[in-house]
């Protein structure tokens, strides 16, 4: 049985190809935004050359090294992959069908499930409460980007956290580098993650035919959301799933959490509100919210029809690196012991 | 194939494990804030091995035997990498598959044929391989027509029959054996037997625990005798059985 590898030279070739590309989009895309940032045009361009050479430098130096017969950190992960590129597979088609499996309508619930959300807290709060901010515009579509990011978000969490204590079984019989079992349950649930797009866009359409809302190119950008998002629920998911292992009260104390969570993000009322309702204070913590930017960032690309401000990008991508490090650096330190514990 | 003296595949070095038993396993919070505020967190040390060193040569039937909580499932999962051993080292000079416990890796949602493919992928196989066994697969399990059924609806005997025939279409260079299996009616049981036998006599490397001496004695070349934690003895598989049948 021979280990399977991949050519570390293609993958790297391919990954600077699609950061180019992303990159490319963005400049295109967000060139009013570019324009208009603090740094201006010129330091924009020379933090993403930056950002850019960083990736070509740690991309050459993994082949290089590779050729010398010394591993990097980078080479490793691809390899694991490669290595495990089957298994990963088969755990994410196996999550995917298990969910539906059993139920007439099937894959449809993910497009219907938000769908269904939208319209009872459109109906409740448009008109049981008013929650509603005159400065929010196409309410509907502004609820539904919400609950799309937020509830794929819990959606991710709420599977990669079982992802241990679930597997326990084969944990503690045969070795599998332990991080694929949270991975794979969040890409899972990505993949609903990234259906669900198809509603939020149809039914943007629809509505927009009515109320003068259009689809512009900034839809584009969506792919660069949800790179941000799932990667923050990766480490949200390899945090949760291995303190799980060590405190089964996780599973609860989440579930407080996460509708906590859902309340200090703004997917029914706005920012505008709590400034209206004078807590300033409120406001201002949101800051410190990374759901709050990760739907504010979805939201600008759909009913804004622009690119989100430079400063946004910025920001969520040091909320998912940082959620990254923080998850894969408590799972590192813990994977060990969980033989041990579950 | 044969065995060459000094060709190993397999070097345990020094391994010894200790485990930590707290007074009682913590699983809550608000257990472990309790018991720190009461300063009673103690942790009773417990070595499940204690300086374990053997090899295996390539190609060589190697024997596990001692008596139950001697160490011998704690040998196996160190050397298959579950655990991580607290002294000591382990060199692996190939590819180690475990006899994995019946089912262990079956999902209940899905079909036979779905779970070939999944359990095969836990055990490191590629999708190649698997396609190129399949039928093989399918035609030991006798399952015929049921591989696409659900196996939430098998009977356990089916069940069983299906473990069986996914664990053994291995083609590892180390192979775990945790007690001889054979499974399911009287006609399946002499076919599970020979296909275990067969395997173990094919050449590859494996390791073999069981307690049953003759079945060592015939099927070993050497054997390690572990009691109390640790190697008693090391030796040709006739010597060993003779001094534990003492």
């Amino acid at each position: 049985m021979d280990v399977k590898k991949y050519n570390l030279k293609k993958v790297g070739g391919w990954l600077i190809a699609l950061c180019t590309l992303l990159l490319l989009m963005i400049d295109l895309i967000a060139w009013p935004q570019i324009k208009a940032c603090r740094i201006g045009v010129p330091g924009f361009f020379a933090v993403e050359a930056g950002l850019f050479a960083l990736l070509v430098f740690y991309t050459v130096r993994m082949i290089v090294r590779e050729k010398a017969g010394k591993s990097t950190a980078l080479g490793n992960l691809i390899q694991i992959v490669a290595k495990y590129e089957f298994l990963i597979e088969q755990l994410v088609s196996r999550d995917f069908k298990i969910k539906y499996k059993r139920s007439v309508l099937g894959v449809f619930w993910s497009f219907l499930n938000p769908l269904l959300m939208m319209l009872v807290q459109y109906v409740v709060f448009s008109n049981l409460f008013d929650v509603k901010d005159p400065s929010i515009r196409h309410y509907a579509i502004y609820l539904l980007c919400g609950i799309v990011i937020f509830n794929g978000f819990n959606d991710c969490c709420n599977q990669a956290m079982r992802a241990i204590t679930s597997n326990a079984s084969l944990i503690t019989k045969v070795y599998v580098p332990k991080v694929i079992y949270p991975v794979t349950k969040v890409l899972s649930s990505s993949i609903n993650i990234v259906l669900s797009m198809i509603p939020l866009l149809l039914v943007t359409l629809i509505y927009g035919l009515f109320r003068g809302l259009y689809i512009s190119w900034a839809v584009l950008l969506i792919p660069v959301a949800l790179v941000f998002l799932i990667s923050f629920a990766v480490g949200m998911g390899m945090l949760l799933s291995s303190l799980m292992v060590f405190f089964h009260d996780i599973e609860f104390l989440w579930g407080v959490i996460s509708m906590m969570w859902m309340y200090a993000t703004p997917i029914i009322y706005s920012v505008g509100l709590l400034e209206r309702h004078g807590a300033q204070w409120l406001a201002n913590l949101m800051q410190f919210n990374p759901m709050y930017h990760y739907v504010t960032f979805m939201r600008t690309i759909i009913i804004d029809g622009c690119s989100p401000a430079i400063s946004e990008y910025l920001i969520c991508l040091i909320c998912s690196v940082l959620m990254l490090a923080v998850g894969g650096a408590v799972f590192h330190k813990t994977e060990d012991k969980f033989v041990l514990y579950i | 194939m044969e065995i060459i003296k000094d060709d190993n595949i397999l070097k345990i070095e020094h391994v010894s494990m200790r485990f930590r038993m707290a007074n009682d396993r913590v699983t809550s919070i608000k257990e472990m804030v309790t018991l720190l505020l009461k300063k009673k967190v103690e942790f009773r040390e417990f070595w499940a091995l204690k300086d374990v060193s053997f090899d295996v040569r390539r190609g060589e039937v190697l024997g596990l035997i001692g008596r139950n909580g001697a160490g011998k499932s704690t040998t196996l999962k160190i050397i298959s990498g579950i655990l991580k051993p607290t002294e000591g080292s382990v060199w692996r000079g190939g590819n180690i598959v475990p006899m994995l416990e019946l089912g262990s890796g079956f999902d209940y949602d899905l079909t036979g044929h779905e779970n070939i493919y999944l359990n095969g992928a836990i055990l490191g196989y590629s999708k190649k391989y698997l396609q190129s066994k399949y039928d093989e697969i399918l035609d030991f399990s006798e399952l015929g027509d049921f591989i696409h059924v659900p196996i939430r609806n098998y009977s356990s005997g089916m069940l069983m029959r299906l473990a069986f025939s996914i664990a053994t279409v291995v083609n590892p260079e180390i192979l775990i054996v945790d007690e001889i299996l054979s499974v399911g009616d009287e006609n399946f049981q002499k076919k599970s037997h020979a296909r275990m036998m067969e395997l173990m006599n094919g050449g590859t490397t494996v390791l073999f625990v069981s307690h049953d001496l003759g079945q060592i004695r015939s099927m070993c070349n050497r054997v390690v005798w572990l009691e109390d934690h640790t190697v008693k003895m090391f030796s040709d598989a006739a010597e060993v059985c003779d001094a534990y049948r003492i």
